[in-house]
């Protein structure tokens, strides 16, 4: 039955991609402007990159015959400084989330051209005129399962400041973000009540964690990196870091309870030489057949609803579309807002003794 | 005379204007955006960011000394030792300052773990029962530090040992000094010059130092550079961000002119 759907789903799709090729061929055969040598996209490079351009960027290159430059990493400093000078040399860029709301705000992006880009398959707050959703993430717990036998791993964060219980090093990102909300939720802060965040009471809550951290990781192949060498038997990290040790047979369990979901996100900068190709771009990451092609290489899938559709069903465990209702939404807007602030605390609570 | 001295040295003037002075011209203005001291009142009234200035002179100036330390005797045997070992001395400095630091930094993590190769060897041994904790922490950053600065001590102390006449110390040996005293009163006077350059270059390079804090010390141990970083690229305050690197310049410098000042009347006093 569900298979059926699926491949009438297919199928359907594949029509309708068809279709709207051969439309978009003739009325605007005309008025495409001239296409460049070269389209430049920056990422965050490594793994990523690999798979971007199995998913996306070779597709791209065979059906406009535009080579398709990559360059990393992500940096909003050199993105306000190639706005700023006139000097643009990414046509696309991936950005972190509360960057994006406030590069769009100072006026650092493109909006994204509705007509070329389709999102009408995008949860609502997927829409920002100038960004673009291209994935989804989630800072859930990573743990050691030859520790935690036969699912005994903690399953909240109440659990993880529960160290009576679930003795062990653990490992925490050095970043307000993610941090602020897990202390709140072990506090008893219901999911949807975290904003605006209670700065007093989550810093109160992480005294009580700071002594059972043994490293505050700043590099997302780190906490991966730490659970591998037994350095620590618990630590927060991206999905994708922990998918990709599973994979290759790491003892490594991931509890997704309580994660906390960002979205990755692409974005035009403002002066962009080919700012029509890089929407064209952009309607290639849209697509949900590539986004699973690009979700079973990293285990970060697309906003394309469509896209689990498309799926291996032995990928889809490792998902963080599989789990949505478990977990949260990080408010971008709020960090865009109170991001500084949130760091300077932060900063001066780690320089705290104890 | 002086036209044809000037001359040559031309393009490198430029370079320096061009890529060193004018960008630091620039950060300055940066800092002042808006015409208000407000930044410097900030990087320079705020407690964490005094702490944070504070800790990272403490961890150069610990640096430094370790540096001098092991880098002295090491600099002193490679400059009279035969050539053959002078030669096996120079590839052990030489190699690892060709490797990236952040390779090196790794190596480090792999070795000081808890579940490290010393850790596994001082457990196995039956020395410790438990893991010493060198790692992530503020041992591990200076383990580390250490090591990837080590070479900048080593050079300048080797080039002023090998400068010092070996007829004087011969001199003094013949005349019966022990040889503390001729460590004392010839070799230290007369290397002190490379002993002030390893350690201004070992300070100041400490003081912008990033990879190996943020790697080897668990995230506890801050320094500056990684505020400014902060400042840079996740704020995006840039003015901010220039005035505690004027604020860094401006210490720099006053200690590598105290330093100096120091040196020079040790260096008049020995005499």
């Amino acid at each position: 039955m569900d298979m059926k759907r699926l491949h009438r789903r297919h199928a359907l799709s594949l029509l309708g991609g068809a279709a709207a090729v051969g439309a978009t061929g003739s009325a605007f055969a005309q008025a495409e402007p001239p296409k460049p040598a070269q389209l430049v996209v920056n990422h965050s490079g490594g793994s990523m990159g690999t798979a971007m351009r199995k998913a996306f960027f070779n597709g791209f290159e065979k059906k406009y015959g535009i080579k398709v430059v990559e360059t990393s990493p992500v940096d909003f400093g050199k993105l306000r400084a190639m706005v700023d000078s006139g000097n643009v040399e990414w046509d696309l860029t991936e950005i972190g989330g509360q960057d994006a709301i406030r590069a769009g705000k100072a006026n650092l992006l493109e909006k994204i051209d509705t007509k070329v880009v389709d999102r009408s398959k995008y949860p609502a707050t997927a829409q920002n005129p100038y960004v673009f959703a291209s994935s989804v993430y989630t800072t859930i717990m990573g743990f050691r399962n030859d520790v935690f036998k036969n699912g005994s791993q903690p399953k909240s964060w109440a659990d993880w400041w529960d160290v009576k219980k679930f003795p062990g090093a653990r490992s925490m990102r050095n970043h307000p973000t993610d941090n602020l909300e897990f202390a709140l939720i072990a506090d008893g802060v219901p999911k949807d009540k975290l904003y605006p965040i209670d700065f007093d009471r989550a810093f109160k809550k992480l005294d009580q964690i700071k002594p059972h951290i043994t490293v505050w990781w700043s590099t997302g192949q780190q906490p991966a990196q730490l659970l591998l060498d037994k350095e620590v038997v618990l630590a927060t990290g991206w999905n994708g870091r922990f998918y990709d040790i599973i994979k290759k047979g790491a003892p490594v369990g991931i509890e997704w309870s309580e994660g906390a979901l960002k979205q990755g996100s692409f974005a035009i900068p403002r002066g962009a030489k080919s700012p029509y190709w890089a929407n064209k771009m952009l309607a290639e990451l849209a697509i949900p057949q590539q986004q699973a092609v690009y979700a079973s290489e990293l285990g970060y899938p697309g906003l394309n609803l469509e896209s689990l559709n498309f799926v291996d069903p032995k990928v889809k465990p490792f998902l963080p579309t599989a789990y949505l209702d478990q977990q949260f939404w990080i408010s971008d807007e709020w960090y865009a807002e109170n991001g500084t602030k949130a760091a300077e605390l932060w900063n001066a609570w780690m320089l705290k003794k104890g | 005379m002086t036209g044809r001295g000037f001359l040559p040295a031309l393009p490198a003037l430029i370079l320096l204007f061009v890529f060193f002075l004018f960008p630091v011209v620039r950060m300055l203005g940066f800092s002042l955006e808006g015409g208000t001291l407000d930044w410097y009142a900030k990087a320079l009234g705020e407690q964490l960011y005094l702490r944070v200035f504070w800790n990272t002179f403490e961890i150069a100036l610990l640096v430094t000394f370790f540096c001098l330390l092991l880098g002295y005797p090491l600099g002193f045997l490679m400059a009279t030792t035969t050539p053959f070992w002078a030669t096996v001395g120079f590839i052990f400095v030489l190699l690892p300052l060709w490797t990236s630091v952040l390779v090196r930094t790794y190596a480090w993590m792999v070795l000081l773990g808890r579940n490290g190769v010393f850790n596994r060897t001082l457990m196995e041994a039956g020395i410790t029962t438990d893991p010493i904790p060198m790692l992530h922490n503020f041992t591990g950053v200076l383990i580390g530090m250490v090591h990837v600065l080590l070479p900048y001590m080593v050079l300048p102390i080797y080039g002023a040992v090998r400068k010092v006449d070996p007829a004087i110390p011969a001199a003094a040996a013949g005349l019966g000094a022990s040889s503390f005293a001729i460590f004392r009163r010839i070799y230290l006077p007369l290397t002190l010059n490379g002993i002030f350059a390893g350690s201004v270059l070992v300070f100041v390079l400490s003081l912008g130092f990033f990879i190996t804090p943020a790697l080897l010390g668990g995230g506890r141990v801050m320094m500056i550079a990684v505020l400014i970083e902060q400042q840079v690229r996740e704020a995006l305050n840039w003015p901010f961000a220039a005035a505690l690197s004027a604020v860094l310049l401006v210490f720099t410098f006053a200690v590598y002119a105290m330093a100096q000042r120091f040196t020079r009347s040790e260096a008049e006093a020995a005499r």
